[in-house]
This record gives C-alpha cells, sequence and structure tokens, in this order.
C-alpha cells in the first residue's frame, strides 16, 4: 500500500480500561495526531456513545451536515469494552452527524476492532475532513505506527464490497494470512449510493476459521465514512485479550463476570436459546403477539410466518454446535452463522458464500417486504452487508415504496415495474438498484423520509391534487421518525413502546427503550405514569451499555431468576449489580446504579442538545406516524376488528361505542392520538423537559452541561432561568 | 371441558409437538397445568420464575382458574434485545 502520511508513536497501556488518549486524523489535511484527554473527561463522558456525543457537540455547529468536512466520524469502545472474563463485551461505538436525521447518530458493533483499538493505546479515533483520494487508515500498535494509505486497487469485485475488501486489507496487511490480533472496518460501495450505508466490523473467528462480519447498520454511517473518502480501517496488537482492561481489581471483575456467566449458562437454554438460535427465536413470539412487521407494518402476524421462524435457518443454514460469540468469554454467543451458502439471484448469483446472520431485524426487514423466504433472507442478508447498506432501512424503505404502490401513489412506470408486496423478483432487483444508485433504487436509497416527498410531488402534480395533502396521507404510513426508519416491531398495541420509539434521540430504533412485553403482555404499566417512568429508566441504563462497550443481551434478554424477588422485576437488577460491580472492579469507582443512571443522563440530556442545535429536538420531532399509534387504515382494523372493538369499549363504555364499524375506527384513532399526545406531557415532565420537550435550564446545569453553545442554544427557543 | 397447551420456539423442538389438550374441570388452575406438562415431559425446562404464563395472550399468574377452550402457554421473559 502507499503510505500517504505516517506517523509513528509508542501506545500508552491501558488502565481501569482507559488510555485516556484519542486517535484524531484529518483527512482532508492528512495530519494525524493524538489527544490527551483530561483526567475528568472520562469522569463525565464514560466513553463510547458519551465520547462521541462530546466530540461532535465541541467540534461541529448546526449547519454541520453529514458531508461537512468538518463532521466527524467517532469510533469508541469504553472502559469494559475489552474482558473476555465477562459476558458480551468488545462492542463499540460508530456515531457521526447522519444522512437520515440531519443530526447526531450512532450505532453499537461488535467485533474485535474496538478492543484492538484499545490495545493499541485509543479510547476512541476521531477522523474528520474529506480525502480527494479514497484512502484507508492502518492503526499498528505492534509497528507503532499510524498510517493513511491510498486505497489499494484490486479488483471491481473486491473494490466494490465491503466484506471482500475487508478480507484483502487484513490479508495484505498480516503477509496474506488472517489473525485474531488483526480487526478491520469497511463501507461499501452500497454506502457511497445509499443514505443508510453501514460500518462493517470484520473479525477472525479461531473456532469457525473464517472472516466474520458484525454491523453497525443505524443512520448512515457508512455513507459518512464513503463519503469522506475512507474505504476501511485496519488495526492490530498482539497485546494479550487477556484482562484487557487491565482492571484495578482483577479478582472483583473475576467474581463478576462468573456470577454472569452462571446466570447465562443456566438461564439461557430455559428462556430465549439465543446461543442455539440467536436472535432468530424472535419472530415466532413476535407473530404470537401480533408484533412482526407485514406488508410495511400493517398487520403483525401472518400464516406463512412460520416458513421464518428460527428452526427453518437452524435446520437449514446455521452451523450447530460452534460456540458464536462476537467477542471472547461471552457465552451468550448468539452471533449465528452459515457456510456455503449458494447465492441463488443477483448479480453473484452461483457464488458461495459464508453468512453471518440472520439476526431478527433481518428476518423482520424480509418479512415487513411480505416476503417469507428463507433462501432470500439469507441472500438479502449478505448482499445488504456485502454492499454495506442497512438490512432495516432499506427493507422499511422498500416496504414504503411497496406500501405506495398498493395504495396507487406509485404505477409501474414510476418504479420500472410492479412493485407489490411478496414479490421477490421486485424486491431483489430493487435491493441492486438501491446498492449500484440506479433506476429506481436512486430514490429508494435516500430512506423513507425523502421518499415521501419525492411521492408526494409526483403523485400531486399527476392528479392536480394539494402536495400537503397527499403528503398527510403519507405520513400514516411512511414508518419513520426524525428521519431514521423503523426497527421491526409493531407498536400499534403498545403506548409504551410508541414512546419507546417516538421519544428516542437517535430516531425510533429499540435499544433506546423495548417496552412492549411489560406494557401489552405482562401488563406491568398500568397508567401514564408508569409508562412514563419506564421510558425515563430504560433509555438511561440502555445508554450507559452504549457508553462502557457492553452488549445489552446478557442483562436484558436473560432474566435473572432472583429478579422474580424483586418489585420491578422487568429491570432485572440482580443482574445489573453484576455489572455496576464489574464496573467499579475495572475502574476503581465505587458507584451505585443510582450513580450510573446519573452518569446516564448527562449523555442523554448532551444528545438531546445536539438534536436541538440540528431541528430535530422538541416535541414536533417526537411525533409518530398514524401507522405506529394504531390502524391507520380500515383494512388493519378490520382485520383485527373484534380486538380494537374491545379496546375502544374499554375506554369509552359499551354505550358511547359507534355502530359504525368506519366510525369506530375513526374514534379509536383520535383516541389513540389523543393518548400519545398525554403520555408526550408526563413523559416530558419526569426528564425535566418543558411541554415543548426542551430541557429546563436547571436540567442542563444539574449536569454540568451548560456551556456557552448550551446558553445560546435554551436562549434561542426560548427556555430562559 | 379441555385446554389447550401451547408449544413454541424450542419448547415444540423439545415436545415434537405444537399443543396438547388437558381435561379440565370447574377447579383447575394453570398451576395444574404447569404440573400436567412437566409430567407429560420431564426434561422440559420450566421453572416459574423464568417464565412468562399467558392464557389467551395475557400473563396471568398460577392460580389463575382455567376455562373451557383457554389456551395456555409458557414463554420466555422477552425483553427486546
Amino acid at each position: 500500500m502507499k503510505i500517504l502520511r505516517q506517523i509513528k508513536y509508542k501506545p500508552v497501556r491501558v488502565v481501569g480500561g482507559y488510555t485516556d488518549r484519542i486517535l484524531r486524523i484529518d483527512l482532508g489535511k492528512q495530519e494525524i495526531a493524538i489527544q490527551e484527554l483530561p483526567p475528568d473527561f472520562k469522569n463525565k463522558y464514560i466513553g463510547g456513545r458519551g465520547y462521541a456525543l462530546k466530540l461532535i457537540w465541541d467540534g461541529t455547529t448546526r449547519e454541520t451536515h453529514y458531508d461537512s468536512p468538518e463532521n466527524i466520524l467517532v469510533m469508541s469502545s469504553g472502559p469494559l469494552g475489552n474482558e473476555p472474563a465477562f459476558p458480551g463485551t468488545g462492542k463499540f461505538i460508530v456515531g457521526t452527524i447522519s444522512p437520515l436525521t440531519d443530526t447526531f447518530i450512532d450505532s453499537n458493533i461488535g467485533g474485535h476492532f474496538g478492543p484492538i483499538l484499545k490495545r493499541a493505546g485509543f479510547d476512541a479515533l476521531a477522523v474528520s475532513g474529506i480525502s480527494k483520494k479514497d484512502v484507508v487508515i492502518l492503526i499498528d500498535g505492534d509497528a507503532q505506527a499510524i498510517s493513511i494509505a491510498a486505497a489499494p486497487v484490486y479488483d471491481r469485485e473486491t473494490d466494490d464490497g465491503a466484506l471482500s475488501l475487508g478480507e484483502r486489507l487484513l490479508k495484505d496487511a498480516n503477509g496474506g494470512e488472517l489473525s485474531d490480533s488483526l480487526a478491520a472496518v469497511t463501507a461499501g460501495k452500497g454506502a457511497c449510493n445509499a443514505r443508510f450505508g453501514i460500518v462493517n466490523s470484520l473479525f477472525f473467528d479461531v473456532r469457525r476459521r473464517r472472516l466474520r462480519s458484525k454491523q453497525a447498520g443505524r443512520g448512515g454511517t457508512g455513507t459518512v465514512m464513503r463519503y469522506k473518502g475512507l474505504r476501511g480501517i485496519v488495526a492490530r496488537s498482539s497485546l494479550s485479550v487477556v484482562n484487557g482492561n487491565n482492571a484495578i481489581d482483577k479478582e472483583g471483575v473475576r467474581q463478576a463476570g462468573s456470577k454472569l456467566k452462571a446466570v447465562v449458562s443456566k438461564c439461557d437454554t430455559q428462556q430465549l436459546h439465543l446461543s442455539t438460535w440467536g436472535t432468530t427465536g424472535l419472530s415466532e413470539y413476535m407473530d404470537k403477539f401480533h408484533l412482526f412487521p407485514i406488508n410495511n407494518y400493517q398487520y403483525g402476524q401472518s400464516p406463512e410466518s412460520a416458513k421464518l421462524f428460527a428452526q427453518v435457518f437452524l435446520d437449514k443454514y446455521f452451523s450447530k454446535k460452534i460456540p458464536d460469540g462476537c467477542y471472547y468469554g461471552c457465552n451468550l454467543a448468539c452471533a449465528k452463522g452459515s457456510e456455503n451458502v449458494e447465492l441463488t439471484r443477483g448479480p453473484k448469483a452461483g457464488k458461495v458464500v459464508n453468512i453471518d446472520g440472520p439476526e431478527y431485524e433481518t428476518v423482520g426487514a424480509v418479512s415487513c417486504m411480505g416476503i417469507f423466504d428463507p433462501q432470500f433472507v439469507m441472500e438479502y442478508n449478505w448482499y445488504c452487508d456485502e454492499y454495506g447498506i442497512d438490512t432495516i432501512s432499506t427493507g422499511v424503505t422498500i416496504s414504503f415504496f411497496m406500501e405506495c404502490f398498493q395504495r396507487g401513489f406509485l404505477n409501474a412506470d414510476d418504479v420500472g415495474y410492479e412493485l407489490t408486496f411478496g414479490n421477490i423478483e421486485a424486491a431483489d432487483r430493487l435491493l441492486h438498484e438501491i446498492a449500484d444508485g440506479r433506476g429506481f433504487g436512486k430514490v429508494v436509497g435516500q430512506g423513507v423520509a425523502r421518499g415521501k416527498k419525492w411521492v408526494a410531488q409526483k403523485h400531486a402534480s399527476r392528479n392536480g391534487t394539494s402536495g400537503d395533502a397527499v403528503m398527510a396521507e403519507l405520513n400514516k404510513f411512511g414508518m419513520e421518525v426524525k428521519g431514521l426508519e423503523f426497527s421491526m416491531y409493531i407498536t400499534k398495541e403498545s403506548l409504551a413502546q410508541q414512546g419507546g420509539y417516538g421519544f428516542a434521540l437517535k430516531g425510533p430504533q429499540h435499544d433506546e427503550a423495548w417496552l412492549i412485553f411489560i406494557d401489552q403482555v405482562h401488563k406491568e404499566l398500568p397508567t401514564l405514569e408508569d409508562k412514563a417512568n419506564a421510558l425515563k429508566w430504560f433509555p438511561l441504563i440502555r445508554t450507559w451499555f452504549n457508553a462502557t462497550g457492553l452488549c445489552k443481551l446478557p442483562w436484558i434478554d436473560v432474566r435473572n431468576p432472583e429478579a422474580a424477588n424483586t418489585a420491578e422485576p422487568s429491570k432485572n437488577l440482580p443482574t445489573l449489580a453484576y455489572y455496576v460491580a464489574y464496573l467499579n472492579a475495572t475502574t476503581g469507582s465505587n458507584k451505585t446504579l443510582q450513580d450510573v443512571l446519573d452518569d446516564s443522563e448527562r449523555l442523554y440530556v448532551l444528545q438531546k442538545l445536539i438534536n436541538l442545535r440540528h431541528g430535530k429536538g422538541t416535541r414536533a420531532s417526537d411525533q409518530i406516524p398514524w401507522r405506529a399509534i394504531g390502524p391507520a387504515y380500515f383494512n388493519e382494523y378490520e382485520a383485527r376488528a373484534e380486538y380494537y372493538d374491545e379496546w375502544l369499549e374499554q375506554q369509552l363504555g359499551d354505550n358511547k361505542v359507534p355502530a359504525n364499524p368506519e366510525q369506530r375506527h375513526e374514534l379509536l384513532m383520535e383516541k389513540r392520538i389523543e393518548t400519545y399526545q398525554h403520555l408526550c406531557d408526563i413523559v416530558y415532565e419526569k426528564k425535566g423537559f418543558t411541554s415543548e420537550g426542551i430541557p429546563k435550564h436547571e436540567t442542563v446545569e444539574k449536569f454540568g452541561l451548560m456551556d456557552e453553545q448550551a446558553k445560546q442554544l435554551l436562549s434561542q427557543l426560548g427556555v430562559n432561568k | 371441558m379441555i385446554a389447550s397447551i401451547k408449544f413454541l420456539g424450542m419448547q415444540r423442538v423439545l415436545t415434537n409437538t405444537d399443543s396438547i389438550d388437558m381435561p379440565i374441570n370447574g377447579n383447575t388452575m394453570v398451576s395444574d397445568a404447569l404440573q400436567y406438562v412437566r409430567r407429560q415431559y420431564p426434561t422440559l425446562p420450566l421453572e416459574e420464575r423464568m417464565i412468562l404464563i399467558t392464557v389467551n395472550h395475557e400473563a396471568v399468574s398460577t392460580g389463575r382458574i382455567l376455562k373451557d377452550k383457554d389456551t395456555i402457554s409458557f414463554l420466555p421473559l422477552i425483553a427486546g434485545g
């Protein structure tokens, strides 16, 4: 590789989970710098998402967009993300200003890159500027060198593919061999052509003896990476993974890890069986409770869903009996994969590939298009990863356009072919068009929010109707909030989860709050007050996982039996105690769970400030589509009329329920929309926000965030002391 | 009177059936259904603290009296990844 710029450095040792160093690279100026952090930086911003938020808050302005040179692409693990003695470490965050939401986005990702970056001496990597020519970054802790190199040119297939390119880069950096002391992140050609490009995290799996991949899927982080002219980053460190955080109290870490591993071992095999099925096991349960998205979230259940249940993937595709942790030491081991799958569609038909996944979200993205073919799921999964595009946003955006076709907002002349639900040929064709940036794929690659505007204009001009009227209709079923497409859960019957998606600062991704079961099935949140409390607590604890470099699944998806003896079992507090012990043992702190929540709240408020700065932070930005609130159209109401009528009777009393079904549907939606607004009021109050969803002065001050920028912002928004 | 016990996910794999019927009377409780399944499938893990019990899609306690044609499920405690 042709080295364009290189510095030599001496990697500092990790102590108590931190190196207190950020590697800063400006691709426009080809500058490489190592920033030493002041001691209080980690205390205030923790790591991961917190570091990304602070770097974006300080280093960008309200005029910064995804393609601005000053936009920063941050990759950061956290103090706990580097420890095989504790399950579910190894996560890191990719954060930036999003091409979809035009505000802060982050996405968490597994694999070895975050831990290796840490062992190579850095708590975070921050890339700014735009390179005129495509480059790669090499961070070599062994050679003690950091380089910007011209992106190598191999062949078209390798150069275009995020997985293929990553494999070549890793081999080239290591004398032709894959090794577990190296890891890479890459972005593929789809990230050049769609706003929902992903960052792939590639690592060598010593058990499967092949390269594996995980994805930072949400919000277009890969699109930013490619726009910067950055094709890939390779990191290397041969330092031992054992005690990677160099914990202050190693025995404390061992004890906390042993306790969690024991719970995971005992309980996963009695609960979700993530170690056997990965997250595909969720499909069946979602379908049972009408939560599995079908035909753009119109329906939550289908007689065909069983074709996509976990056992199908286990029998036909998953390699069995192989522990599949995406980082060392995780005994939940849910990162399932398949070898030697022959592609039957698309430009690579006939090629035999290894596939990592599918996750539940990818299965749901395919059912959302009305498709129930497991082979298509596998191929869709692989193509999205290779192209470097998000399986969720791709599926939801295609589904949105399918519904536009169904309801007559689009026709075959607009698309070039019949874009109907369940049409595998059309979905497959559109997938490749999106990645190539050609045909109708150019439109779809912009995502749902921009797609709505395109359809409104097209339909209004064709029919001589008002664009606003068409837009109002599209807003009912265009499944996005703040510009981000929904992840794969139906929220119609859970008011708490409507808030979980609506208030999520990044947009409707369930990593802030997933309250469907405790609300809809367990009935543990009967009042608006209960729902609002959950909508404050869960986003805070979940934020902490994204700041520390941890996976949430060993906590939230493996219920500790001891939780049954607590007042709020769904918080799984006995397991959270292990996490707090792990934190204290690693960093030498003496924090309580409440301290952890307070630390998280600082990050939450900071993210809210960034959203406000970028015009996505007020009550208007927390509004959700009609379909997320209830049956937006009569066909959805009809499909579960008995259920909805019963709900309406409970709300109104028997005598007030209209006899006419159309009127019942209309009244139901009115009631649901009104209730969501009440929820907004109560949640904002709980969070210390004004009724417009803006943090009050005292809330910002409480967390030490009232700098000059915050003062001006609040003042401009009319929030004064 | 009959209640139906529905098996999902790994339970269906381990029992090799979608559901079984259980004869009930006016005093049969959910806890009896739990015992019934344990007797039929002794190796099926069903620790009360680790499952969500539903009758006709609603969470219930083990003391709930079963009615004719009720459908019972023993589900994992799903909390959303």
